[in-house]
């Protein structure tokens, strides 16, 4: 994981948001009752980030990323489980968007990275029944380390 | 034999009235462990406080009146901390002969210059007193709050990772029921 730039980083944010919206629409086709409703306030949640997001970007002078018709899913989606399945892999992929805004020089969009990815977790976390111990983060930036000693 | 040589020299300049980094290039041999970087100051201080969590899991873990779902549900989300501290352990390098706030266990498990061959396993504090699931919402939630405030000065990929560890530790908070 490296520094990148203000901008790129909050386009990938972005896109990962419409991403996001487009997945849940899916995901919460096949769900009922209150993982239904989760998933729609979820869905509302990403619409709003991503119009934060959007105006962002404009205030730097750029245009905001333009949202996909349709997104190849990861798998189908035909039932219950796929649909929660879905869901916590969106919101894995959101937050390592977020985590990549948390590498950029200004302090300000660090911060904003880390309480929105603080939240993209908590529902993964939710979607995935448990909870993981660095959230965004890949395997390959972990650094090998020396296993528990027993005494 | 080099304690005796390194003696000699610093008297033998000290005799001649001058300061080993009038004779040497680059660090001064003699000056003592070179200064911390503001990292590895923020480092042993996400430390201590990993520790500190990991200490209050193990009390809550310990209460008689645990149930063995609860237990089970706790003991992960501590090994999830402990993997934390192993993480943060392993970015921690710092100067051999500095025995920093970490009490000279800085470096274990990683790449520290001081070596070591314990893991980084907090011990349990007995006679603490007992932790509930609020202590713990109220600690996790304090721990990933500390943690967003040193990402200004953190170069990236630390930065990364309090991110990442911050993003668990509110994860652990609705985990624990809030």
């Amino acid at each position: 994981m490296t520094s990148t730039g203000s901008l790129p980083a909050l386009q990938a944010a972005l896109a990962a948001e419409d991403a996001a919206i487009f997945g849940y629409g899916v995901a919460g086709a096949h769900l009922a009752g209150s993982r239904q409703a989760a998933a729609e306030q979820d869905w509302t949640g990403h619409n709003r980030a991503r119009d934060t997001l959007a105006a962002m970007i404009s205030r730097l002078g750029a245009v905001p990323v333009t949202g996909q018709a349709f997104y190849q899913l990861p798998f189908p989606v035909r039932d219950a489980a796929s649909a929660v399945a879905l869901a916590a892999y969106l919101e894995d992929g959101v937050t390592r968007a977020y985590l990549a805004l948390v590498a950029v020089s200004a302090p300000a969009l660090r911060d904003f990275g880390a309480v929105a990815m603080q939240a993209s977790a908590e529902r993964a976390a939710y979607w995935r029944g448990s909870t993981e111990a660095f959230p965004g983060l890949p395997a390959s930036a972990l650094l090998p380390v020396r296993p528990a000693s027993s005494s | 034999m080099l304690l005796a040589s390194a003696t000699t020299l610093a008297l033998v300049l000290a005799a001649a009235g001058c300061r080993s980094s009038e004779v040497f290039d680059g660090p001064d041999p003699l000056g003592g462990p070179p200064s911390l970087s503001p990292d590895v100051i923020t480092l042993e201080a996400v430390i201590a406080a990993e520790a500190s969590l990991i200490r209050a899991y193990q009390t809550a873990i310990g209460g008689a009146s645990r149930a063995a779902a609860q237990r089970a549900e706790l003991t992960t989300l501590l090994t999830q901390h402990q993997q934390h501290q192993a993480q943060l352990y392993a970015r921690l390098v710092i100067p051999a002969g500095y025995a920093g706030r970490l009490g000279g266990r800085s470096g274990l498990g990683g790449r520290g210059a001081s070596g070591g061959t314990a893991s980084p396993q907090a011990r349990g504090v007995p006679g603490s007193r007992p932790t509930g699931p609020a202590q713990l919402r109220a600690a996790e939630r304090e721990s990933a709050a500390n943690l967003v405030r040193q990402l200004a000065t953190a170069e990236p990929s630390l930065a990364q990772l309090f991110a990442s560890i911050a993003a668990c530790h509110a994860t652990h908070v609705a985990a624990l029921g809030g």
